[in-house]
């Protein structure tokens, strides 16, 4: 288990990185924390030709932008739980990054390289897809801004094009303080959800003025429940306590990949009852105000 | 022997481990570690198809790769191969060919075997042989090899079953027509694999000028691997030295001889230069060996007092593609029908066994061999059968347990002393408030509690005649240990075990030190290399601690007298006044009289002068222990209490209790180290490991992403709890304790799930799946 | 292949590489630091973790040439050959250690742990222990003497920075 000969890279601006990107196109490969790539590369499962190493490139910021937070491809995982912006604006991304594996991949492991790996139970694309981030991409033609709709085209499948690189990722800031909950199940604390539900929402005077529930597990890519969100909209926040009928609006339509972790119906249901219980939960952190 | 003055100091202590300096600074050498000039690096191209004839191999492409290669492929092989059979007609023989000469019998299985002086272009290399295979229909269940449309998987076998045989005792007959209660169920364990941390690897380098062929293996059994080389590859076994360096766990795993050691060491040979392979960890997953694929049907003869009077057992284990050396194919089988009668006092049982061959990675020994599966039958059975006769658990077991020792079962082996009832009760006492809450949840809505528990006895330390009986390759179950002293006071012990974790170079030298009256960092434990230890059959079977640890007792008991006769002359007293301890002889109702026992060691060594006349010079002793003719048995009970998520099917392990007897306890951290360690693997057994193939037997879970090992997170504290019942049977009163932990873990849990959930479980695993399934059935 | 210099345990060392080269290799043939061990070469088992610049990354899936200019640290410079650490002392009498294979992993990932929580001046939870090691398989302990012994460690550490 050793990889594949490969060159490498080591890009001293964006500009050199993309410039090599573009030589090498389906080749080339960005080379971040490397935790999902070079476990894939050991395994010769994945054989880039040639590696661009990004490390050096100023892309580890996580910063205010307007209405936006900007997070650069290179923040670490563990970055996310220090960090006061996300503590205080997005709280349910701060819940969710801290299930991603363990303190050493936390450490290491890359918001670019997470979003770019794209694997169906990951938490960061989950995340993405439930604030409706969008992913900002560069190459030599320039740069694309990819709505997190887009981004996801299936298990390991991006919009991103040869050639081009995730650089950021960017979070619309909420109007107002929001509440919400992030709750997997996995076989072990750390491992890939089996399913995994996400719910952030704003509230008014006890009334719910802005709600996004999504989910992995579901599907080859994290989804979102339009038709559950709208049921919510506008009700007061204790109809998140007994949303049963709207869940199983939303799950019936679902028709999750079995696999030998999970049956398609263990995962609808395991769904449906995440959901319920983030719901309650995010109605309660509501009320409490916390 | 020793006499009454010997009072042990160290012996039952928690000394201390004296090998962890070395292990805990990056000071350990395994067997990746070793490195030789003008080394070979072996990579092996595996079969990729369960079961298929190998129509050729192609290197043609090895010529692009711009580096010196050499592949060998089963043609050039001739006919050596793993040759594992058990000496009874009824046993199919089978030869598992070092590379694959014409067929494959499972994915994994080494096809080509790829040379070059670097591992990372071997690698390379060997993606770029070429095997053209012709599918063969593969044999992928327990059903498909006792179907007789199925193709055999040998030439000129009668289907698919490598051995099926029986055991009985009593009349099962007059159990049956005696019984109030008769009670039939189907019980089975999955498939798993053994994983130590580190995995295997061989090292071997030829010396012509010596006509010398050494072998680094990363093994539990560096004799047996030895003779085995020598018979298959006829090589001068005096000329043939076999070293297990550090080795990064076993768990019996690395107690088989493998087709991988046998043939680095040829090709050493073949190529005159020394070769390497070291097994990265899908190679292990894939084609080590594989456990616990069994299935049992029981019939339980029951009284209507809920006192068992008879076992009827059906026994089949899917053992996959080989028969594994020195256990066979029939190791688990027959461990799993041997062993069924357990704790319990009745004396008709009738089991018949069987090993079933399927394309599958051989099942091997891995800590526990056949008795995890057999206590997850027998003590799910026992809940089975309280819950019919409505009778709590624990009271049932109580009024089964046998309570008079020594004890002969109904298969004629005889229990040495212990403390079966007493483990229950205290098990009994330490789960009430989890009892009572597990009925107050009753009927909960969103969550449950379950207390399990498995009862359960572990043969150890057997001797030869349990392995006569067995007809396997090997017939005995010694172990050999050599005390020397040296002149300066200290001792030197050479072991035919080999430590892989549990502590010997402590244990033997706290035993060592005690019977010599010195310390036990004055004593040099050496194991796992056959030039300097006695020829023994190495760690497994529980042996360490009971044979190990009594022949390392008496040998050193035997240097003891010596020391006293010379003490006795040099102190002017006689030889019974004589006590040795703290490093010194000393009269022992005159301490003030003494002498340090460096001073002994000295004259018996250099100034033999000085000894007294007549007595030979030279402070040397060997035992080679066998074990008792049945073994010792130790016992415990295991207690498991889960908590149940029903929405979500997340089980929680709550507590995990031990009560536990393993006789007289030399190194209590070691004791408690290798109890816990077990314990960890059985819940890994019970609640996350699986090995799965497809229903072309192709794996779906050869990384550690798909085959889940047990993590901290998910663990409890294993709360341990011991009784010391000691057996007459060993010098030392101790009992083996190696593999016990990894035995009941599954029985309890599931006993708690089904405790929980108010449903039958007759399988495991027990993970998220299993446990959805239950809930919503 | 690819020149790199690499500080080492302290030492300062330009050599060759080719880029594929594994951490881990590099540090055990160029360096002959047999302490890091290669459990499964997929990031799963932590037997690798060294520390780049201070941090615990695992080697295995790190390429030699990612290193090129900085520190790197191994088991074998974090208490000597005596493993004279407060972690490493505290491992040997809880019992925290069998075969040893993926111990020096859990040394590299728990020392920083130890120091962290000193400095915090905080004795943390069982879970909280049993989280900080998640990425370290142990396959022979049950990992409860580890617990145990990073508990002491950290006991010990706070006991003599603040006394209590």
């Amino acid at each position: 288990m050793r990889p594949a000969p490969f060159a490498y890279h080591r890009a001293t601006s964006l500009e050199h990185a993309l410039a090599l990107l573009a030589e090498h196109g389906e080749d080339g490969r960005p080379l971040a924390g490397g935790q999902s790539l070079v476990a894939m590369m050991n395994l010769r499962l994945a054989r880039p030709r040639h590696l661009v190493d990004i490390n050096d490139l100023p892309l580890e910021g996580i910063e205010q932008v307007g209405d936006v937070i900007r997070i650069g491809a290179l923040v670490r995982h563990e970055r996310y739980l220090r960090d006061d912006l996300v503590a205080r604006y997005f709280p349910v991304i701060r819940e969710g990054v801290a299930c991603i594996g363990h303190p050493t991949i936390r450490r290491n492991g890359t918001t670019g390289g997470s979003l770019s790996h794209a694997d169906p139970s990951a938490e960061l694309p989950l995340l993405a897809r439930l604030h409706d981030a969008t992913i900002v991409a560069a190459s030599l033609r320039g740069t694309r801004r990819i709505a997190s709709a887009d981004f996801f085209r299936g298990a390991y499948e991006t919009a991103l094009e040869p050639g081009e690189m995730l650089t950021h990722v960017e979070f619309t800031l909420p109007n107002s303080r929001p509440f919400g909950a992030f709750l997997e199940m996995s076989e072990r604390r750390g491992d890939f959800a089996i399913a995994a539900v996400a719910v952030v929402m704003e509230e008014e005077a006890g009334t719910i003025r802005k709600i996004a529930i999504a989910c992995s597990g579901a599907s080859q890519i994290p989804i979102r429940a339009p038709g559950l969100e709208a049921a919510l909209a506008g009700q007061s926040v204790t109809a998140l306590a007994v949303a049963g009928s709207a869940i199983d609006a939303f799950t019936a339509t679902l028709a999750p990949p079995g696999d030998i972790v999970a049956t398609s119906d263990h995962r609808r249901r395991l769904i449906a009852a995440l959901l319920a219980r983030a719901l309650a939960s995010a109605g309660e952190r509501t009320r409490e105000g916390r | 022997m020793t006499t009454a003055a010997d009072r042990p100091r160290h012996v039952g202590a928690r000394v201390e481990r004296i090998e962890d300096t070395r292990l805990l600074s990056g000071g350990a050498r395994y067997i990746d570690d070793i490195r030789l000039a003008r080394m070979l690096h072996l990579r092996f191209v595996r079969a990729e198809m369960a079961h298929a004839r190998i129509l050729g191999i192609d290197i043609g492409a090895l010529g692009d790769l711009q580096h010196p290669t050499r592949v060998f492929t089963g043609a050039d092989i001739g006919g050596l191969a793993i040759k594992a059979h058990q000496d009874v007609p009824e046993f199919q023989y089978s030869e598992q060919p070092l590379l694959a000469r014409d067929r494959v019998r499972f994915v994994g299985e080494p096809v080509a075997a790829v040379l070059a002086d670097d591992p990372y272009i071997a690698e390379d290399a060997a993606e770029l042989v070429f095997v053209d295979y012709d599918p063969l229909e593969v044999v992928a269940s327990m059903e498909a090899a006792l179907d007789p449309a199925s193709p055999p998987l040998f030439d000129g076998w009668n289907g698919n079953v490598f051995v099926e045989r029986q055991m009985k005792g009593g009349d099962i007959e007059r159990a049956r027509a005696a019984a109030a209660h008769i009670i039939r169920r189907t019980y089975s364990t999955h498939r798993q694999a053994g994983v130590p941390m580190e995995g295997r690897g061989v090292v071997a380098r030829y010396d012509p000028a010596d006509r010398f062929l050494t072998v680094w293996s990363s093994t539990q059994i560096p004799h047996l691997v030895r003779t085995y080389i020598a018979e298959e590859l006829g090589f001068p076994e005096q000329r043939l030295r076999v070293v297990a360096p550090d080795v990064g766990g076993g768990f019996g795993v690395k107690g088989q001889v493998f087709s991988e050691e046998v043939l680095v060491a040829w090709l050493a040979l073949e190529t005159g230069r020394p070769v390497k392979w070291i097994e990265d960890r899908r190679e292990h997953l894939l084609a080590s060996i594989h456990a616990r694929d069994h299935r049992h049907t029981l019939e339980a003869y029951v009284a209507a007092d809920g006192r068992i009077l008879g076992l009827k057992a059906d026994i089949s284990v899917d053992v996959g593609a080989y028969s594994t050396f020195p256990f066979t194919a029939a190791g688990d089988p027959g461990m799993a029908a041997k062993v069924m009668p357990g704790p319990y006092d009745f004396q008709h049982y009738e089991a018949t066994f069987r090993a079933l061959a399927t394309n599958k990675c051989p099942i091997g020994t891995y800590r526990g061999v056949g008795r995890p599966s057999a206590v997850f039958a027998q003590e799910r059975l026992m809940d089975d059968i309280a819950d019919e006769l409505g009778i709590d658990p624990i009271e049932l077991r109580l009024r089964n347990v046998v309570r008079v020792f020594p004890y002969t079962n109904a298969l004629g082996f005889t229990y040495d002393p212990g403390s079966y009832a007493e483990c229950l009760e205290k098990a009994r006492e330490l789960l009430a408030d989890d009892i009572a809450e597990a009925a107050s949840l009753r009927g909960h809505p969103e969550r449950r509690v379950g207390v399990g528990i498995a009862c359960f006895i572990e043969q150890s330390a057997h001797g030869t005649p349990d392995f006569t009986r067995r007809r396997v390759p090997i017939e005995t179950g010694y172990i050999a240990a050599r005390v020397a002293m040296t002149p300066d006071g200290g001792a030197v012990v050479d072991i035919g075990l080999q430590s892989h974790g549990q502590g010997h170079e402590t244990v033997m030298a706290q035993v060592a030190a005690d019977a010599l009256g010195i310390a036990p960092g004055d004593v040099h434990v050496r194991h796992g290399d056959t030039l300097t230890t006695p020829y023994s059959v190495g760690t497994w079977g529980s042996r360490g601690g009971p044979l190990g640890g009594g022949a390392v007792h008496v040998a050193a008991s035997e240097i003891a007298e010596k020391l006293r006769a010379i003490a006795a002359h040099l102190l002017q007293a006689s030889e019974r006044e004589i006590t040795l301890g703290g490093g010194r002889a000393f009269v022992t109702a005159a301490p003030d009289r003494h002498i340090p026992i460096a001073r002994l060691t000295r004259a018996a060594l250099r100034n033999v002068d000085r000894l007294p006349k007549g007595m030979a010079p030279g402070l040397e002793a060997q035992c080679s222990l066998d074990g008792p003719r049945d073994g010792t048995y130790s016992n415990a009970v295991h207690a498991a209490v889960v908590e149940i998520e029903l929405a979500t099917a997340k089980m929680r392990l709550k507590r995990f209790i031990a009560v536990e007897d393993c006789g007289r306890i030399l190194n209590p951290l070691v004791v408690d180290g290798q109890v816990r360690g077990g314990i960890v693997q059985g819940i890994g057994s019970a609640m996350f490991e699986q090995f799965v193939y497809d229903e072309e037997c192709q794996p779906r879970t050869v990384t550690f992403a798909d085959y889940l090992l047990p993590l901290a997170p998910e663990i409890p504290t294993i709360e341990v709890h011991h009784i010391e019942t000691p057996t007459p049977l060993t010098p030392l009163g101790a009992k083996g304790l190696g593999e016990g932990g990894a035995i009941g873990p599954a029985a309890a849990i599931a006993n708690a799930v089904a405790d929980a959930l108010e449903v039958p479980v007759s399988s495991t695993p027990l993970n998220a799946d299993a446990l959805w399934r239950l809930i919503n059935r | 292949m690819i020149e790199i210099t690499l500080v080492v345990n302290g030492d300062r060392r330009s050599l060759r590489v080719e880029a594929r080269r594994l951490l881990a290799d590099v540090l055990r043939e160029e360096f002959d630091l047999a302490g890091v061990h290669i459990g499964c070469a997929q990031g799963s088992c932590g037997c690798c973790t060294v520390h780049v610049d201070g941090v615990p990354r695992l080697s295995c899936l790190t390429f030699a040439v990612q290193c090129d200019g900085k520190s790197v640290r191994t088991v074998e410079d974090i208490g000597g050959p005596a493993a004279e650490h407060a972690l490493q002392q505290a491992f040997r009498r809880a019992h925290a250690l069998q075969c040893g294979y993926c111990t020096p992993g859990f040394i590299m990932t728990l020392a920083p742990f130890v120091e962290a929580m000193a400095t915090e001046n905080r004795l943390p939870d069982e879970n909280e222990i049993r989280d900080a090691m998640s990425g370290n398989i142990c396959r022979c302990t049950g990992y409860q003497g580890i617990v145990e012994a990073v508990r002491q460690a950290i006991a010990e550490r706070i006991g003599t920075g603040a006394p209590a």
